[in-house]
């Protein structure tokens, strides 16, 4: 009789679990939380304060004191590296659920109503993502001044045309299904459709783009502080400890290596999760995702 | 040819949309723009004459059509601290920029593309992890910091390149010399990408039904990865290409910066700092019409490509 | 016309019956495995096949029953990471499966061919037919470009494109599905092969079409004396067209047999729940696979006797049908193979009908 059941009932495994044997996603995933933990326990963990400088002490090298050396104002490098995490984290939470947002819902109304609408919508997406995306938010930066915020309204306005553009063409590959129609047929009310039907299905495609964003917005808040036009200084930021170190690339490498170091594992990690996103939705969404990318 | 008139149509929408992004983003300035570019402590009468220098007194929209209608004909306005007209400042710029974004392309197609599809065909082999790995970190350091690693390594350690500036003044050999360095870091970080791009379509491609018809048929692998499957990536392969040229430009930003080369990057970087608007909003103008540009060029390659695109 | 018994001469005295014609394909015990979350999947599992020349086997089944897989896995078509574990493929006598990955790569399209279920994607959208047709000529052979050419025109001739030396420069979407498989019919006889699989080659096609395109390899099959093996869904083209016919159940061989003993009597459930909307062979034949209740079997998760056992309305639950292991085909009646417990019963239940 047992044999009955286990031959016709397929093997149940949580899908969340699906996404953990992939193992780009459990690095990344590891990673991740590390990083969070380390943003969230900054104040206890950072063995100096960020910001007190020490003129007697600058430019020192590693020591047991401070094991990443000291900046030009004797600040430890470690601690800013530390506190800068929490930057990019917020970051790179913030230009997710904003693109997010924003993209899905322009996306989705593209998609979905057709027509004029769609055609509108798809020519300013089109626009948008003409502009390099680094140069249109550097531009942003340039005119709305220099501030986290700033960077973060500046990253995610560049990011949300493509989040945009991927939701719109999941809702085209959505829109056509035999249970969407189906309930049209019943009469369903368009938005009613659109959450109930359209949202959740275009929901991860959408993530792994955004995963993507969030590790572009990372990388472009580096480059900004890098130029001086992100988080001013002596805010401790990744980008801003690199740009610190540059001068003193040939004495003190230590400086700017570090930091980099810290962007890159961070962008691994994101990147990491979006390819593990990707290679576990079903193959559908990964071409549908694939070509716009 | 009526996928050429189309495609113009396009063309001219894509561009007349950026003529009004552009407009608008300075519109963003919180505030007076002329207190903005003058600062502070301008006088009443200062601010009153740059206002209307640039129109700043009239409609907005009477600002929007003049802006337009100049920018259509070429006139982007002057740079405010030159006084050179914004257009002669940004192609006297723009040969630096365009070497190296093009050089860096260049060697970013060179080594990408191969890459992608030698690593597609070997798909879960030793050598696909390896080369996936080093390009998930190609495309996850910051371009800038890759150029700051490879001068600390290439000229300040092995002092095999300089380190700083383009020699436009220079011989051609010393130009290359100097452009060796900068080009070969945007290089290798849009070749990563590319590699990583390149790698999917070609695994798309290869798991169609024609591919196993082709291996069914006993087509030597060798045909079938680098003529039958690589002629149908081809146009995922392009648009590829174009991407990585809009984002290859925001990088040569940088790379310039670090590299203390002149050209659009640095150019608008210091209107960005002189608050020289009109020059910041007429080189993001240029470059991304740029952009657009390339992607039409493309456009039409794809056609050439692929049979059934050039005969809707 | 060479038939022995036909002949004036007196009988030979040892062999009265004629001499069978050559075995062109053979498998045996062929397995092809994939690895899985709790150890190997057994995909196809044992299977022991052969088509003669000038013959036509069918091979019938549900989807994901393994007909594909097992001539994937003879022709060394098994995409990784599943790999064909054990079992022997013979072309003409000679064993290939240990042979090199170039070796095989000569075999296919030249001595074994395949064609597919769906011309649509079958063929390359960005080469034309002609291309497509020439780089399996040169694959095989040292033709030069003109000669490959102009073979290709006499291939398309030869499947009934209408102007083929025009329609040589056509790409794929220029043509009609029915044009697409004859297309690449051309392409699978290009070399005059020994054996041609079709896998499912009407399925995609027109009622009307589908006709044409079976008479159009029976010809060819008449003219050139290839083996053909069918794989099909459709009961109807297996009645019509085989010789032989071979019943797949979860990757396992389940009835073999000649049609006319097959199809009039049936010696495993499976077998009988497919045929049951057709009574008789010379009846109604255009009919689908019926729907059979229950749940197509998981090929991971197979109950460890009979994999049919779940949704067999004579064995089910019977201790030895879900206990044993599974039952090797058994029966000798003329070749006529079943793999059931109570195939016995089976042919007393057919004659009390």
């Amino acid at each position: 009789m047992s044999a009955t059941v286990t031959a016709s009932a397929p093997p149940r495994r949580s899908s969340l679990m699906r996404y953990f044997r992939h193992p780009g996603f459990l690095i990344g995933t590891i990673l991740l939380t590390a990083m969070l933990a380390i943003a969230v326990a900054a104040p206890w963990i950072a063995p100096w304060s960020p910001l007190d400088t020490d003129l007697g002490n600058t430019l020192a090298p590693p020591s047991a004191q401070h094991l990443l050396g000291t900046d030009q104002f004797g600040r430890d490098v470690l601690s800013r590296l530390i506190w800068g995490t929490r930057t990019s984290l917020q970051v790179a939470v913030a230009v997710m659920v904003l693109s997010l947002s924003l993209g899905m819902v322009v996306g989705a109304v593209a998609g979905f109503f057709g027509g004029w609408v769609e055609r509108v919508t798809v020519s300013v997406i089109d626009i948008l993502l003409a502009f390099p995306g680094f140069l249109l938010a550097l531009a942003l930066v340039a005119v709305r001044g220099s501030s986290l915020e700033s960077v973060i309204v500046a990253v995610a306005l560049a990011y949300t045309p493509r989040v945009a553009a991927v939701m719109r063409a999941v809702v085209l590959t959505i829109k056509p299904r035999p249970y969407v129609e189906a309930s049209r047929a019943i009469g369903m009310g368009n938005l009613r459709l659109l959450f109930l039907h359209v949202v959740p299905n275009s929901l991860p495609p959408v993530i792994v783009v955004a995963t993507i964003g969030a590790a572009t917005a990372i990388l472009a808040e580096a480059g900004l502080s890098f130029l001086g036009l992100g988080v001013q200084p002596p805010a401790p930021t990744w980008g801003n400890v690199i740009a610190d170190g540059q001068s003193f690339l040939a004495s003190n490498p230590v400086i700017s290596l570090s930091a980099g170091l810290c962007i890159a594992v961070m962008v691994v990690a994101l990147n990491l999760l979006g390819d593990g996103l990707r290679d576990t939705l079903d193959p559908q969404m990964r071409r549908s995702s694939g070509k716009m990318l | 040819m009526d996928r050429l008139t189309r495609q113009l149509t396009q063309l001219a929408i894509t561009v007349f949309g950026i003529v009004t992004v552009t407009f608008f983003l300075v519109r963003m300035i919180p505030g007076d723009p002329a207190q903005y570019m003058l600062g502070d402590y301008a006088t009443e009468e200062a601010l009153a004459t740059l206002r209307a220098q640039l129109g700043l007194d009239r409609p907005v929209i009477v600002q929007y059509g003049l802006y337009a209608l100049r920018a259509l004909t070429g006139d982007f306005g002057a740079s405010v601290v030159t006084g050179r007209p914004a257009l002669e400042e940004i192609l006297s710029s723009l040969p630096d920029s365009a070497l190296l974004a093009f050089a860096g392309l260049a060697i970013a197609v060179v080594i990408g593309i191969p890459l992608g599809i030698v690593t597609a065909e070997r798909q879960g082999s030793w050598s696909d992890l390896l080369i996936m790995v080093v390009a998930l970190f190609g495309i996850s350091f910051p371009v800038f910091w890759l150029g700051l690693a490879s001068v600390l390594l290439f000229s300040q350690e092995l002092k095999w390149f300089p380190a700083l500036g383009a020699s436009s003044g220079g011989g051609f050999l010393d130009q290359i010399h100097h452009l060796v360095l900068p080009a070969g870091v945007l290089g290798v970080s849009v070749a990563a990408y590319i590699t990583r791009l390149t790698r999917s379509a070609m695994l798309e491609v290869l798991n169609q039904d024609y591919i196993r018809v082709a291996r069914a048929m006993g087509v030597p692998q060798r045909r079938v990865v680098w003529r039958l499957a690589l002629k149908n990536a081809l146009v995922p392969i392009l648009a590829i290409v174009g991407v990585t040229f809009a984002w290859s430009l925001g990088s040569a930003i940088l790379i310039e910066v670090v590299f203390s080369r002149p050209g659009i990057g640095s150019m608008i970087l210091k209107a960005v700092s002189a608050r020289d608007y009109q020059l910041v909003q007429a080189g993001v103008l240029v470059l991304a019409v740029a952009v657009v540009l390339v992607n039409s060029l493309l456009d039409l390659a794809y056609g050439l490509v692929d049979p059934r695109l050039s005969a809707r | 016309m060479a038939n022995p018994n036909l002949s004036v001469a007196p009988p030979p005295p040892v062999a009265p019956v004629p001499a069978p014609r050559p075995v062109a394909l053979e498998l045996r015990d062929l397995t092809t495995v994939f690895p899985g979350d709790d150890g190997p999947i057994t995909v196809i599992d044992g299977i022991s096949l052969a088509v003669r020349d000038g013959g036509t086997l069918a091979v019938v089944g549900e989807s994901g029953s393994g007909k594909s897989m097992t001539f994937l896995s003879a022709l060394g078509l098994v995409a990784s990471p599943g790999r064909v574990q054990r079992g022997e493929v013979r072309i003409g006598g000679a064993e290939i499966l240990g042979r090199t990955p170039e070796q095989l790569r000569r075999l296919r399209g030249a001595v074994v061919s395949m064609i597919f279920q769906d011309p649509l994607t079958a063929l390359n959208p960005v080469f034309t037919i002609g291309e497509q047709i020439v780089e399996v000529l040169r694959a095989h052979s040292g033709l030069g470009r003109a000669a490959a050419r102009a073979r290709a025109v006499e291939l398309l001739a030869r499947v009934q494109i209408p102007d083929p030396s025009r329609r040589i420069d056509d790409y794929p979407h220029q043509l009609s599905g029915g044009q697409r498989q004859r297309v690449l019919i051309a392409m699978a006889i290009a070399l005059s092969p020994k054996v041609l699989i079709a896998d499912e080659p009407t399925t995609a096609l027109d009622v009307t079409v589908q006709a044409q395109i079976l008479d159009l390899l029976a010809d060819l099959q008449a003219e050139t004396g290839m083996a053909l093996v069918l794989i099909t869904h459709d009961l109807g083209l297996v009645a019509r067209y085989a010789d032989d016919v071979a019943v797949m159940y979860a990757g396992r061989l389940v009835e073999v047999g000649s049609i006319e003993e097959v199809f009039s009597a049936p010696r495993h459930p499976y077998t009988r729940a497919l045929f049951r909307s057709i009574p008789r062979l010379d009846g109604p034949v255009d009919e689908e696979l019926p729907a059979i209740e229950g749940q197509p079997p998981n090929v991971a998760r197979l109950p460890p006797g009979c994999a049919f056992e779940p949704r067999c309305t004579l064995g089910h639950g019977r201790a030895d049908c879900c206990t044993k292991r599974p039952l090797p085909l058994a029966g000798d009646r003329a070749g006529h193979r079943s793999a059931c417990f109570h195939a016995d019963r089976l042919d007393q239940m057919e004659a009390a009908r």
